[in-house]
């Protein structure tokens, strides 16, 4: 799951749990501060008629021992002075019913007894609950909305805020990590963030990369470097043997010792020469410029190679059901992957096996396959075969020395083309070539 | 013929100047761009051998003045570093031919006999072998005026290579990198060449028998020529 998805989740869950909290809770929260604004209003009330009491007089509620009785119309307060019989004091708020007229109704009543021109008097204020619910309906509807729009403006800032500090990552990510082409990432442009975590994250890719690429580089160089270097020295051994070998006066049992140097030496010649082509492709030294009819440089490859089926009795056919044209590719590199190809498909193959070539355009896909009768790979070896001087166990105790396949990778690589490598023991084995559509001409 | 060999590498250089001269080529040897290209100004070749990779001149700097004061001689361009470039830049500015290190001597004569037929014009070049006769210009091989057209071009080529080197041994190495040598594979020891003239020897026994053709036990062919 992406990162800013996991955030955007948490986000909305999180405000999505304190939205259920207080949709419970208010119902109380409300009520509570109904209350507790009902008791100051009565206390309010209560010490009113204190002063007053305190300033006129009891004479000002109470006259010749009546008790003092007041509502308003709906009955929603009610006000009633009382002389006071108990003995202790009281001044307390709770609910309780009285009957008003013909009703019976819930009341907060505060009762409070005082002293008053020797007498003790009882004060009761009383607001009907109805009144104090009424207004709890309306609270709560309006706290609700109030909420509701500032969820949902923090839920829009919080993801604004995330868009904005997470792009320098998504940044990051799509211009250094997704479809580069390993190990070649071109040149490093730094990703703007105030984010420092994200810098140092952006600078440590860049040092990984950089650290890779020229290790790659050194590695290549190296290669390169090493071979052009051998070049001179075999070339100085080889015309030494050469000239050696025409001079008359040496007897043939030298001359076939002299034989056998140049067969050492043409092996050191073709590793260091194989070497040096894949270097030159790595480095991009060749030019992608020819194009030819795929039935052509098949033939061309046969015209090479047929001279070796003859040994092992090989049945070769072609089956070219669809003709494409390649283009933009180099030809010396294709006709040496296809004869690297077919080669081992003669070496690693029975007396009298069959080789099989395949050229096709099916679903969507220009495909060369190669599949040969031959003893097979073992499954567990194929992601191995590409690997430079690996020899597998199987292999014969073949005049090869391990370069074939990862010149077949490298030049497939340079183009571009997928190898898919199905086989099966004893079998046989199919390498099957996938063009891509650049390389198709119309 | 004169030939000029620039090479700073010493050891090869010497081994150029045995080989050629062992052909009839009077040649003369320059280790450094310097004193070649005092060389050219003052002397005429037929052929200057150049190696592009020299220590203190520009190889195709090289090239380009000695083509000023030797503008008849034919240039072969011989280098360790292969790259493509170089050789399109080479061939772009006169090079006839190109050879890269390491090269068989048999392979430098034979290019350096193909610039000559090429420049003289030879027409005709007809060898007789036996009752057969190898049309080198053509490339064609016939017996008693009949074409023998199953040889094919590889085939031809091992022939004419042979003839080129008559009298002379040539190992099967050197046969299979003249006509293999572009091709980079994983196999250095290869009969295949064995096979090609078991080939070439039952399409000619149809016509008559090539007894010209002969196989050096344990080191080769060649093609024996009394002349």
């Amino acid at each position: 799951m992406k990162l800013r998805t996991k955030l955007t989740l948490f986000n909305a869950i999180s405000k999505l749990v304190i939205v259920i909290l207080f949709v419970l809770l208010l119902p109380v929260l409300i009520k509570n501060i109904n209350i507790n604004y009902t008791d100051s209003r009565l206390r309010k009330q209560r010490d009113e008629v204190l002063q007053t009491v305190k300033n006129v007089g009891i004479k000002y509620y109470i006259e010749d021992g009546k008790s003092y009785a007041g509502y308003t119309p709906i009955k929603d307060v009610y006000v009633s002075l009382d002389e006071d019989t108990t003995a202790e004091n009281l001044d307390n708020i709770k609910n309780e019913a009285r009957k008003v007229e013909a009703d019976t109704i819930q009341y907060r009543i505060l009762s409070h007894n005082f002293k008053a021109d020797k007498k003790k008097y009882l004060l009761e204020i009383g607001i009907s609950l109805d009144t104090v619910n009424e207004r709890t309906a309306p609270l709560q509807s309006i706290a609700f909305m109030v909420l509701v729009v500032m969820i949902i403006l923090t839920i829009l800032a919080d993801q604004l805020y995330s868009d904005y500090i997470l792009r320098p990552l998504g940044l990051i990510i799509k211009t250094k990590l997704i479809g580069q082409k390993f190990p070649n990432f071109g040149s490093y442009k730094q990703v703007e963030t105030t984010t420092d975590d994200f810098h140092h994250l952006d600078i440590s890719i860049h040092e990984m990369i950089h650290t890779i690429e020229s290790t790659f580089q050194k590695e290549r160089e190296f290669i390169s470097n090493a071979s052009h270097e051998l070049m001179t020295p075999i070339s100085i051994l080889q015309s030494k043997i050469e000239n050696m070998f025409e001079q008359e006066d040496i007897a043939d049992e030298i001359k076939g010792r002299l034989l056998e140097m140049q067969k050492i030496l043409n092996r050191l010649k073709s590793i260091t020469k194989t070497l040096l082509l894949i270097s030159q492709i790595e480095n991009d030294q060749f030019l992608k410029e020819d194009q030819i009819r795929v039935s052509s440089l098949l033939q061309e490859v046969y015209d090479e190679i047929s001279i070796r089926f003859q040994d092992k009795n090989i049945n070769y056919s072609v089956e070219v059901r669809d003709d494409f044209l390649l283009v933009n590719i180099n030809k010396f590199l294709l006709f040496n992957l296809l004869f690297n190809l077919i080669n081992n498909a003669i070496k690693y193959n029975h007396e009298n096996g069959d080789i099989h070539i395949e050229a096709s355009h099916e679903n969507g896909e220009y495909v060369v396959e190669i599949i040969d009768s031959g003893i097979g790979i073992n499954p567990a070896d194929i992601p191995f075969i590409f690997n430079r001087f690996k020899k597998l166990k199987q292999s014969l105790q073949q005049d090869s020395f391990g370069l074939g396949l990862p010149i077949v990778k490298s030049i497939a690589d340079f183009h571009r083309i997928r190898i898919d490598v199905a086989s099966e023991k004893e079998k046989g084995s199919t390498f099957k070539l996938i063009f891509p559509a650049s390389l198709i001409g119309r | 013929m004169n030939v000029l060999i620039i090479e700073d590498e010493k050891a090869l250089a010497k081994e150029l100047e045995i080989f050629l001269t062992n052909y009839n080529y009077v040649c003369e040897v320059c280790y450094d761009g310097t004193s070649a290209s005092e060389r050219v100004a003052v002397n005429l070749y037929d052929f200057i051998l150049i190696d592009l990779g020299l220590p203190d001149y520009e190889g195709l700097d090289l090239l380009k003045e000695a083509k000023a004061s030797n503008p008849d001689a034919a240039y072969i361009i011989l280098t360790a570093r292969a790259e493509i470039y170089d050789r399109i830049k080479g061939l772009d500015m006169g090079a006839d031919d190109y050879l890269a290190k390491p090269f068989s001597l048999l392979e430098l004569q034979s290019r350096m006999q193909a610039i000559t037929r090429r420049k003289f014009g030879l027409k005709n070049n007809i060898v007789e072998l036996g009752e057969f006769q190898v049309n080198l210009t053509d490339r064609i091989i016939t017996h008693n005026d009949i074409e023998i057209s199953a040889v094919t071009k590889k085939e031809f080529d091992l022939i004419a290579y042979l003839i080129l080197h008559k009298n002379r041994t040539v190992t099967r190495n050197q046969l299979s990198e003249h006509i293999w040598g572009s091709i980079i594979n994983d196999d250095y020891d290869s009969n295949y060449i064995d096979a090609h003239i078991k080939n070439i020897r039952k399409k000619l026994n149809a016509f008559g028998p090539p007894d010209w053709l002969e196989t050096v036990r344990g080191l080769g062919y060649k093609v024996k020529i009394n002349a």
